[in-house]
């Protein structure tokens, strides 16, 4: 009984689940992999900062525009109505990020994710201004001289000035950057423009600065369900252990005097990881699949004369002596969920009338008996007209002989991004309005005949 | 003898790791209300139907101030589960009591 209760005791209590975080110094790193990166930092990084300042058709070309809600996307401009299409982007990025799991493994979180971008540009500024790794090391163990005084110092100013640099571009995509970049030479952007700014700057500053992998192992939902994706094809970086163990030093030229594995336990692939684990042990969670550790271990065999891939891209299927299958069926549902979301987008995109006609039927009377042996519907509808330019709109009704449409407002006129609510009411002959009729309700633009829309309603007249 | 899990065994650490998943979460959730809540309704035309002392309310306090209320809101429900979760482990230690007493 007693035995049982001190075995049972242990699972009563919560176990700490997080050990207390160390400061992670990565070793600074070249390679293959460090260069694809660093150029593919460059070019995110680039587009990132650059696109916020083109202008199309005098126009910025990307800004969703919220003060104004429109949106202006390469030329098009879509409104709050057009929400849909946003969902269905997302829904695009959610698959191909999907895909490219499968795939490729975490290929995004270790070259592409914005949290991995960033970190390596402020890792760039750091090692910089506090030199490498075991520098970086020493000065932090260091009392504060002049030296560590100015060396920190700059590094924060330059972290701080990218960081407000970084907030002050998203805002602009958000609300049109060269205002932000006027008001701000003036000093007079709003409280939340700067509200906003500021907090995007604070979110850049703290997650590149200082929590770094801390993000992609606690904060990161991707980083948890990603493994749903993987299965035995996925591309993972993979130590290899058959060829590594055992591990231990060894001298060069001489014969080992016991078996030895190609590892010589350098640790330098602990060294470089960014978030500070051992990929010996083994495919974990927290690897973001940056292959520093490959490029790392590649230069070490290079130097012992052994053949590269120590550590590799490979696959579970692979590692095991077993082919890799390429096509298989969890890409193919990936693949045509992808096709499909952007075969919609596309075509609806593609094929978009700039206009919204909503019709709705004046439920309080069924009808009206106007002018003697004529009958009366009334109607209200909606005009929306999302275009970027207002417009002058024509409205015809069919579906009874010798139908009236009777437009009180006179014209319809609506300015580009508004709602336009128009009564409207049908006259028919009541000898050929008995019962209830189809009615069909066109709406066009008059200076542009492919901007059309039909609304079908009805028509209701007194029983025969 | 077991500690309950909210009293004894708990770092600060854990405590503020908490506090970060709370806010973390229901930061990303407030997102998505928001977008899809604003996309839907202007905030000037909620403003025009409020008392009258919001009238100079700009659409960007608007959102910013939707945003706010939505993420106290999801930080709330998120609150709520983490303490229920963690106060699960008294009833374990009931159990355990129990089991010593027979």
């Amino acid at each position: 009984m007693h035995a049982k209760l001190t075995a049972a005791a242990p699972l009563s209590t919560t176990p700490s689940f997080y050990e207390a975080a160390q400061k992670i110094y990565p070793r600074e790193v070249r390679g293959r992999f460090a260069t694809k990166r660093r150029w593919t930092v460059v070019l995110l990084l680039g587009l990132f900062y650059s696109i916020a300042w083109i202008s199309w058709d005098g126009q910025q070309m990307l800004l969703f525009d919220l003060p104004a809600r429109k949106f202006h996307v390469f030329g098009l401009t879509l409104w709050p109505q057009d929400f849909v299409y946003l969902a269905l982007l997302l829904i695009i990025a959610a698959l191909s990020l999907f895909f490219i799991t499968a795939l490729a493994g975490r290929i995004f979180c270790g070259y592409a994710c914005p949290q991995t971008v960033w970190t390596e540009v402020f890792l760039w500024i750091e090692q910089w201004t506090e030199g490498n790794r075991s520098q970086r090391q020493k000065l932090d163990q260091k009392p504060w001289t002049l030296e560590k005084i100015l060396r920190k110092s700059s590094k924060q100013l330059l972290w701080l000035s990218l960081a407000f640099y970084t907030g002050l571009t998203f805002v602009g995509y958000f609300i049109p950057i060269r205002s932000i970049g006027a008001e701000l030479v003036n000093l007079s952007l709003g409280p939340w423009a700067v509200f906003w700014i500021l907090l995007y700057s604070l979110a850049t500053y703290g997650n590149a600065g200082y929590l770094r992998e801390q993000v992609c192992k606690y904060m990161c939902p991707y980083a948890r369900f990603q493994s749903a994706m993987f299965d035995k094809d996925t591309l993972v970086i993979s130590y290899d252990e058959l060829r590594g163990e055992p591990r231990g030093a060894r001298r060069r030229g001489a014969a080992p005097a016991k078996p030895q594995g190609d590892c010589i336990d350098c640790t330098l692939c602990v060294q470089v990881c960014p978030t500070g684990i051992d990929i010996r042990k083994g495919l974990q969670y927290e690897c973001i699949a940056c292959a520093a550790c490959i490029d790392a271990c590649d230069d070490v065999m290079d130097k012992l004369g052994a053949s590269r891939g120590l550590i590799r891209y490979t696959t579970e299927h692979a590692m095991a002596g077993k082919q890799t299958r390429l096509v298989r069926p969890r890409l193919f549902v990936y693949g045509a969920l992808l096709t499909l979301a952007t075969g919609v987008i596309a075509y609806s995109l593609l094929t978009r009338t700039p206009l919204i006609l909503d019709v709705i039927r004046d439920r309080n009377a069924l009808y009206r008996e106007v002018r003697g042996d004529w009958v009366e519907n009334a109607y209200s509808i909606k005009v929306i007209n999302e275009d970027d330019k207002a417009h002058h709109y024509r409205l015809q009704a069919q579906g009874i002989a010798q139908l009236e449409l009777v437009v009180p407002t006179g014209v319809i006129d609506v300015a580009p991004g508004s709602v336009a609510n128009v009564p409207v009411r049908l006259q028919a002959p009541a000898a050929n309005a008995h019962g209830v009729h189809p009615i069909s309700l066109r709406i066009s633009a008059q200076d542009a005949p492919n901007i059309v829309r039909t609304e079908k309603t009805r028509f209701i007249g007194p029983q025969s | 003898m077991a500690t309950p899990a909210l009293e004894g065994n708990r770092s600060d650490r854990q405590f503020w790791m908490d506090v970060g998943m709370v806010l973390w979460s229901s930061f990303l959730a407030a997102g998505v209300g928001a977008i899809v809540f604003f996309a839907a309704v202007d905030p000037l035309l909620l403003r025009d139907a409020g008392p009258q002392r919001f009238e100079n309310l700009s659409r960007e306090a608007g959102y910013a101030l939707g945003f706010l209320f939505f993420w106290a809101l999801a930080a709330s429900a998120a609150a709520l589960s983490v303490y229920m979760v963690r106060s699960v482990g008294r009833s374990d230690d009931r159990a355990a009591t129990q089991r010593e007493i027979r």
